[in-house]
């Protein structure tokens, strides 16, 4: 499975919204995810990958396809 | 008050009120284990204060609403220390809304970091505290009294309040103690996630009898009293910390006025 279908996985199951469009272009807020709901998802991607995000990083980050390519660029730079 | 040789564990110890216990008991001597949620760098910045303060200082990453993620903590801790003397069941964390705009997530949320998890780290570290030990858990005014958008979290330290008590007498015979420090609005970043307002310090001290907010280190300052031999009778009781404010109506002090301490 893919970095994005497993996100997309993980925000469906958070958001609870089964019939959600995961656009890269979408953002949290357009998913209806409330602050608890992006600190779970946050939570969720750091255990699923085995990385750890730094918040002060997300703030370059605008939407969903920015989420899943910073979390392409933490697992390549996981130490081998 | 030393704390020379004990070993102390501490839930959200990297920031705000659990930064301040975290450095009050290195000062005194005692090696820290600094549990966090997320924020590493946070952590590790604490422990490199604690450590320059001549003690050992460890942290551990765990999100506490996962039993197994506790169980891990404490696996660690047992490997690597054997034993544990102080638990400050310190980390918080809540959902900011009415009582009828929650909904179960936030519900569960909020009781599993801030009440179940309690419970959870309370049985283990019992276990570790092979020659008696003190346990305290960071509660606030909002157990008893009502407050903006604080429902969630007001609850769920009512039930933290009411399992110290249990605690306190079940883990007595093993020279356990065990108490709440609860405290009024104390000046943190977290204090800005339940307000929008800008202000809020002004009208806190304004009624507070003291004349000045509750600061961490007045809270880190009770808690280390509690773990101190000093305490040795104090089980299962809350020492509140607010400068006097919840023993006011409203009007009466900003009569009186008070002086800072």
């Amino acid at each position: 499975m893919s970095v994005e279908e497993t996100v997309k996985k993980i925000v469906i199951r958070i958001v609870r919204q089964p019939e959600i469009e995961f656009k890269p272009t979408a953002t949290f807020k357009d998913l209806k995810a409330d602050s608890l709901d992006v600190v779970q998802i946050l939570v969720a991607v750091e255990d699923t990958f085995d990385i750890e995000i730094v918040d002060e990083e997300l703030k370059d980050v605008t939407n969903l396809g920015g989420f899943v390519a910073y979390i392409e660029q933490k697992i390549a730079e996981k130490p081998k | 008050m030393s704390f020379n040789g004990k070993v102390a564990l501490i839930t959200g110890g990297s920031r705000g009120i659990g930064r301040a216990i975290t450095l009050k008991f290195a000062s005194e001597g005692a090696d820290v284990i600094i549990n966090f949620f997320r924020k590493r760098d946070t952590a590790e910045q604490t422990a490199q204060e604690a450590r320059n303060k001549g003690v050992t200082a460890h942290i551990i990453k765990a999100n506490l609403a996962e039993p197994e993620k506790i169980d891990h903590m404490f696996n660690e801790i047992e490997e690597k220390w054997g034993r544990l003397d102080i638990l400050i069941n310190n980390a918080a964390s809540g959902v900011a809304r009415a009582a009828m705009e929650l909904d179960y997530d936030g519900w569960d949320w909020t009781m599993n970091v801030n009440a179940r998890a309690a419970l959870l780290c309370a049985q283990r570290a019992a276990k570790l505290m092979k020659n008696g030990g003190s346990i305290v858990n960071i509660s606030s005014l909002g157990s008893r009294l009502v407050m903006p958008i604080y429902a969630a979290v007001g609850v769920s330290k009512a039930a933290l309040e009411a399992l110290t008590r249990y605690l306190a007498i079940e883990l007595a015979p093993k020279g356990i103690r065990v108490n709440v420090v609860s405290a009024s609005a104390v000046e943190t970043e977290a204090l800005k996630l339940y307000t929008t307002d800008p202000n809020l310090p002004r009208p806190m001290v304004t009624n507070t009898p003291a004349g000045r907010m509750v600061q961490p280190e007045d809270m880190a300052n009770v808690v280390a009293f509690l773990c101190s031999d000093a305490a040795a009778m104090i089980r299962g009781q809350i020492i509140i910390i607010d400068g006097g404010l919840s023993l006011t109506s409203l009007g009466h002090t900003a009569q009186t006025g008070g002086k800072g301490g």
